[in-house]
C-alpha cells in the first residue's frame, strides 16, 4: 500500500503555495540570502570552536596593530582600544547576537503559543487568568522587566537533576536570552489567542468535535496548523527586536563579557566617539542594520505570501 | 439497544436558550430563544426534513441534539440512550453513530489537512485504524462519493465546491453512522451541482440504510429528499406532515406563504401569491402569543394571547399543525 | 434618440484579470441589449462572469489586476469605455446605479443610513444638506420602510438584512437612474423577504420607468421577473432570448440541463436529472465549446471539442451558441437579435 501512496500525486498545500509566491518576491529573496549568511556565519563559528579550528578572521583577541588605528589597507575597519581588529570582532559578534535572538525567539514562542491557544480555545476562567497574566506583564516597562529577570538569573546554577539534566549554569549571556524570552511571549500569545478564537467556531472544528475529537487533538492537529503562519511571521519580525534589545542590555552591563558582541562594541565605542574614533561604532551599527533590514523586508513579504486570505481563489 | 415504536431519534420539548449579557457586570438581561419547545421523532431509515428560514432554529436543533451546543431543557433519546445526560462512554457512542454534513464546503474542511487525512481522521480516532487498513477504508469511501484515490494527498482548496462537499460526505460516512444530519448540504453549491449531490445522498441513504435529518430552506429540495417534513418558525415547529401531504395541502399560513414565495420556473405551478408582510421579528424580543401573529393574515385575539400547541390535524395521524385557526 | 428603445448595448465586451497564476478571461465577447423599461436577467453559475460583466458596465473592475480588454459599452448613444474617470463618475449612481448581494458589507457601518442616502443625492444633484435629508426620508418611504423619519438615523447594524437591502435600493434610485444593476440582490435573504424585495423592484421599475439588469443564479426568479434573459457559461453567453421563449423552448444543452436538474415542487421522480461534471476553472477553460466536457452531445464531438461556436440568432431575439442547436446550421452569418 505504501508503494501505491508513493505513486499518488502530491497535493499543493497552502504552505507550498505561499512559498512559491514568496520565491517570486525578489527583494524578499535577497533578504533571505542576507539572513542565511548571518546564520551560516554564526553556525560556522560554533563549529570552528567545537573542532578547535584556528581561522584567522575569527581570532578577534589577537593584537594586530596599534591602538585606535583608523580604517586602512591592512585593517579594513581599523582597530579598537587594544589594537584588536574591529572587523574580526564584528564577525565574531554575529555568534552572540544570532544566538541570543534565536534562543529568545524560540523561548517566547514555546511559552506564548501554548498559552495563547489554551486561552483562546477554552475561554472562560482559563482565558481570564492568562489574559490577566500577560496584561500585567506587559504593563511593566519592558526594560525594567528584562533587567529584573536578567539580574536575578545572572550567574545562577539551576538544579535540573530531577529532570535528569544535571545542573544548568547560567553564565552571563544565558540570563539575557532567558530574560528576553520570558518577557516577550506576550505579543505572540495575544496574536495566537485572537486567531484561535476566530477559528474555534469554524465548521471544520465543529466537524472534528462531532466525531469525537478531543480538545487536545483539536488544538494541536486542527487549530495550531491553521494559525502557525502567524508564528513564522512573528518570529521573523521579533528577531529584529531581540537583536536590538541585546544592544540595550549590553549598555546596562548585562550580557557577554568575555567575547565581543555588537552591543558591547557599541557600548565601549560610544565613549570613544567624542575622541573621533568612529569605526567600531559604525561597524557594529551596520552589522545590526543589515540583518534588521533583511528581516523586515523578508518578514513583510512572508506575511503577504502566507496569509491564506490573500490567495486568489 | 432497541428503541420503542421504531424511532431511532426522539426529541421532546427541546429548548436551547442563549443568555444575552450586557453591562459592566455582564448581567444576563434576557435570552435568545433559538429553540423553544421542539418535539419530533425520526423512524429508522426515514429521511426527516426540517425547513425554515434563517433564524428559525433548525441548525441549532441539529447542534443541540449532537451536544455540540448545551441544551436548556428537554429530552433527546437516540437509539435508546438519553443523549442530554449521557456519560463519557455513551457520548463516544453518540459520536460514532451520528455524523453531520455541513453547509459550507469551504469552511467545513481543515485547509491544512489532506483529503485523506480529513476523511480518515474519524477512523483514526474512533476505530484506531492506521497505515494500510486506514488507507483502504479511505479509498473505498472516496470512491463511494465519486472521487478517485488520486485525490488522497490533495488539499481542499484544490477542489471545486461540489467536490469538497463530496469529501464532507465521505467523512460523514466514514464511521458508518446510523443517523446522518445534513445541515443545508447543497445550499452553497452551484445549481448544476446541487442535483448531483442530492442524487449522491439519496443513493448513499439507500446503500447504507441511513436515517437522515435533512435541514434546508429550499422546500423543493426537501420535498425531493424527505419522507416527513417539519416547518419551523422562530424556534418552534408550526407544521409537520409526510412530504407529499405537506405540499398538497399546507395548512399553516406560514407554510403557505413559504411555498408561494419560492420563485417557480414552471408557470403551471404558480399559485396565488400569499404575500407576507413585515419581517421575522427579533428572536430576542418575540411577540406575545403565536410568534407568527404580526405577519399572519388570519391572526385574531386568541393568536395574540396564547401560543398554539402542535396538535394533530383532525383524523390524520401524521399531519400536525400549530395554529388556532386550523 | 435610442434605436428601438435600446438603453444599454454591450458589443463584444471582454474583461481579463491578471493573476499570479495566469490570465483569467472572465468575460469574452459578450454582446447584449437592454431595452428601456424592461428587466434583463443575466443568469449563470459561479465563475461564469456575470458579476464581472456588471462591474464592467460600471467600470468598477478592480484595477490593476482587472482590465476591460475590448468591445464597446454603449449607453444612451455614448461609449462608456471612452469616458474619462470624471465623466464616468457622473454616470455612476446618477444614470446607472448598482445594488449588491451583501447589504452588510456594501453599506458603510460607521455612517447612518440617512447619511449614506443623502451623500449620493448631494453628489449628483447638488442639493443642500437639509434638502438631501428630506429626500432621503422620502426615499425610505418609497422603498417601504415604515417610520422613515426615525429610521433615517439608524446604523446598518441596527437593521435586518431585508431592510438593509431596501436602504441600498433607496440609495440606488435616489437620483432616478435610467438603469439599475442588481447583482444577486436577494441571494443573501430569506425566501419570504426575497419575494418582498423583488416585488419592490417591480413596483419601482414601473414608477420610475427604469430598466433593470438582474444578475442571478436563480432560474425561478428569472422566470417570474425577467423580460429578457441571457444565460452565461464560462465567460460566454450560451443562449439569449426573451423569458417566455427561453423557458418554453431552451435550445442550448446547458440551459436544457439546468432547467431539468432544478429541484421543483411536485417532482415525483426518484432521482434528479443532472448536468454531469463540474463548472470549469477560469484559469483552465476547455478548448472549443467551453461546455463540451459536460455536454451529452459535445463530449464525443470533435467539432465541439475544437471550435468554439458563436452566437447565432435562430429566431428573432433568440440567440444560441451551439453547433447542434435546432436551426443553428442554417444560419450562415450573425444576424442582429
Amino acid at each position: 500500500m505504501s508503494e501505491q501512496s508513493k505513486k499518488l500525486p502530491k497535493g499543493r498545500s497552502l504552505w507550498s503555495d505561499g512559498i512559491h509566491r514568496l520565491a517570486g518576491h525578489k527583494l524578499a529573496m535577497a533578504g533571505l540570502v542576507v539572513i542565511a549568511a548571518y546564520f551560516l556565519l554564526a553556525a560556522f563559528i560554533y563549529i570552528s570552536e567545537l573542532c578547535n579550528w584556528k581561522i584567522s578572521f575569527l581570532q578577534w583577541g589577537d593584537k594586530i596593530g596599534r591602538e585606535y588605528e583608523p580604517p586602512n589597507a591592512k585593517n579594513i575597519i581599523g582597530t579598537d582600544f587594544l589594537g584588536r581588529s574591529v572587523l574580526r570582532k564584528t564577525i565574531y559578534g554575529t555568534k552572540i547576537s544570532i544566538t541570543v535572538a534565536f534562543l529568545a525567539s524560540i523561548l517566547s514562542i514555546a511559552i506564548g503559543v501554548p498559552l495563547g491557544a489554551i486561552a483562546g480555545y477554552f475561554r472562560g476562567a482559563v482565558d481570564e487568568i492568562i489574559v490577566w497574566l500577560y496584561t500585567t506583564l506587559s504593563s511593566i516597562p519592558y526594560i525594567l522587566l528584562i533587567l529584573a529577570f536578567a539580574l536575578v538569573l545572572k550567574d545562577k546554577a539551576i538544579n535540573l537533576h530531577w529532570a535528569g539534566l544535571g545542573t544548568l549554569e547560567l553564565r552571563g549571556i544565558a540570563s539575557v536570552y532567558l530574560a528576553m524570552g520570558l518577557t516577550s511571549w506576550v505579543g505572540i500569545c495575544r496574536l495566537i489567542r485572537g486567531e484561535v478564537i476566530k477559528h474555534k467556531d469554524r465548521e471544520y472544528v465543529l466537524a472534528a468535535k462531532s466525531y469525537g475529537c478531543g480538545d487536545g487533538r483539536i488544538i494541536t492537529r486542527h487549530l495550531i496548523p491553521n494559525v502557525f503562519h502567524i508564528v513564522i511571521i512573528d518570529f521573523s519580525l521579533r528577531f529584529v527586536s531581540f537583536i536590538q534589545a541585546e544592544v540595550i542590555l549590553s549598555f546596562l552591563g548585562l550580557g557577554e563579557k568575555n567575547s565581543p558582541s555588537w552591543g558591547a562594541m557599541i557600548d565601549t565605542a560610544r565613549l570613544d566617539l567624542p575622541k573621533g574614533y568612529w569605526w567600531e561604532m559604525t561597524a557594529a551599527t551596520l552589522a545590526i542594520f543589515f540583518i534588521s533590514l533583511a528581516l523586515n523586508v523578508f518578514g513583510d513579504a512572508l506575511r503577504d505570501s502566507l496569509d491564506p486570505k490573500l490567495r486568489i481563489q | 439497544m432497541v428503541s420503542n415504536n421504531g424511532y431511532l431519534l426522539e426529541v421532546n420539548g427541546l429548548k436551547t436558550h442563549f443568555p444575552v449579557r450586557k453591562g459592566l457586570l455582564r448581567r444576563t438581561i434576557g435570552y435568545v430563544k433559538a429553540v423553544d419547545g421542539v418535539s419530533f421523532g425520526i423512524k429508522k431509515g426515514q429521511a426527516f426534513g426540517l425547513v425554515g428560514e434563517s433564524g428559525c432554529g433548525k441548525t441549532t436543533v441539529a447542534r443541540t441534539i449532537t451536544r455540540l451546543i448545551p441544551a436548556t431543557a428537554g429530552k433527546v433519546v437516540f437509539d435508546g440512550i438519553d443523549v442530554l445526560s449521557a456519560d463519557k462512554n455513551q457520548l463516544q457512542m453518540l459520536h460514532r453513530e451520528t455524523s453531520i454534513i455541513f453547509q459550507d464546503p469551504f469552511g467545513s474542511l481543515n485547509p491544512r489537512m489532506t483529503v485523506g487525512g480529513i476523511v480518515g481522521e474519524p477512523l483514526k480516532i474512533q476505530r484506531k485504524l492506521v497505515g494500510r487498513k486506514l488507507m483502504e477504508q479511505v479509498v473505498e469511501l472516496l470512491s463511494k462519493v465519486g472521487l478517485s484515490p488520486d485525490h488522497i494527498n490533495r488539499y481542499p482548496h484544490e477542489f471545486s465546491g461540489g467536490q469538497r462537499q463530496r469529501i464532507g460526505v465521505a467523512r460523514a460516512l466514514s464511521l458508518r453512522p446510523k443517523l446522518v444530519i445534513c445541515d443545508e448540504p447543497v445550499s452553497a453549491l452551484d445549481v448544476s451541482i446541487q442535483s448531483q449531490i442530492l442524487n449522491l445522498l439519496k443513493d448513499l441513504q439507500d446503500e447504507f440504510d441511513l436515517t437522515c435529518l435533512f435541514i434546508a430552506h429550499n422546500l423543493a429540495v426537501v420535498e425531493f429528499f424527505c419522507d416527513v417534513v417539519a416547518v419551523m418558525y422562530m424556534g418552534r415547529i408550526v407544521e409537520q406532515a409526510p412530504a407529499e401531504q405537506l405540499y398538497r395541502n399546507p395548512l399553516h399560513p406560514y407554510t403557505r406563504a413559504l411555498m408561494s414565495a419560492i420563485p417557480q420556473v414552471d408557470t403551471s405551478r404558480r399559485q396565488q401569491k400569499n404575500k407576507l408582510a413585515g419581517e421575522v421579528p427579533s428572536v430576542f424580543n418575540p411577540p406575545a402569543g403565536c410568534p407568527f401573529n404580526p405577519r399572519c393574515p388570519l391572526a385574531e385575539n386568541e393568536c395574540l394571547a396564547r401560543i398554539p400547541p402542535l396538535k394533530q390535524y383532525g383524523e390524520d395521524k401524521e399531519h400536525f399543525v400549530a395554529c388556532w385557526k386550523c | 434618440m435610442n434605436n428601438n428603445g435600446t438603453l444599454l448595448s454591450l458589443e463584444n465586451v471582454s474583461t481579463h484579470f491578471f493573476t499570479a497564476d495566469g490570465i483569467v478571461k472572465a468575460v469574452q465577447n459578450i454582446s447584449l441589449k437592454i431595452k428601456k423599461g424592461r428587466t434583463f436577467a443575466l443568469v449563470g453559475e459561479s465563475g461564469c462572469g456575470k458579476s464581472v460583466t456588471a462591474l464592467s458596465v460600471m467600470r468598477l473592475v478592480p484595477h490593476p489586476q482587472g482590465k476591460i480588454a475590448g468591445g464597446k459599452i454603449v449607453f444612451e448613444e455614448q461609449n462608456l469605455l471612452e469616458l474619462n474617470e470624471k465623466q464616468m463618475r457622473s454616470v455612476r449612481g446618477n444614470k446607472i446605479a448598482m445594488i449588491f448581494q451583501e447589504p452588510m458589507t456594501s453599506l458603510n457601518p460607521v455612517y447612518t443610513v440617512g447619511n449614506q442616502i443623502a451623500e449620493a443625492i448631494k453628489l449628483h444633484q447638488g442639493k443642500t444638506n437639509q434638502q438631501a435629508k428630506e429626500d432621503a426620508v422620502e426615499m425610505l418611504q418609497k422603498v417601504g420602510i415604515a417610520d422613515s423619519q426615525r429610521r433615517i438615523n439608524d446604523y446598518p447594524h441596527q437593521m435586518s438584512g431585508g431592510m438593509r437591502q431596501r436602504v441600498m435600493i433607496a440609495m440606488a434610485i435616489s437620483c432616478q437612474p435610467k438603469l439599475l444593476i442588481a447583482d444577486e440582490p436577494t441571494t443573501a435573504l430569506d425566501v419570504t423577504t426575497q419575494a418582498q424585495i423583488l416585488d419592490l423592484l417591480d413596483e419601482l421599475q414601473q414608477q420610475e420607468k427604469m430598466s433593470i439588469l438582474l444578475i442571478t443564479h436563480d432560474l425561478g426568479i428569472v422566470a417570474e421577473r425577467a423580460d429578457d434573459v441571457a444565460v452565461m457559461y464560462a465567460s460566454r453567453i450560451a443562449e439569449t432570448a426573451d423569458s417566455k421563449t427561453l423557458f418554453a423552448n431552451p435550445l442550448h444543452p446547458y440551459t436544457q440541463g439546468l432547467l431539468k436538474s432544478l429541484p421543483r415542487l411536485g417532482f415525483t421522480g426518484k432521482r434528479l436529472p443532472t448536468v454531469a461534471g463540474i463548472v470549469p476553472d477560469p484559469l483552465h477553460f476547455p478548448s472549443g465549446c467551453k461546455f463540451h466536457p459536460r455536454c451529452p452531445i459535445g463530449c464525443n464531438d470533435e467539432r465541439c471539442q475544437t471550435i468554439e461556436p458563436e452566437i447565432r440568432y435562430v429566431a428573432p431575439g433568440h440567440g444560441v451558441a451551439c453547433w447542434y442547436a435546432q436551426g443553428y446550421e442554417k444560419i450562415t452569418d450573425k444576424q442582429n437579435g
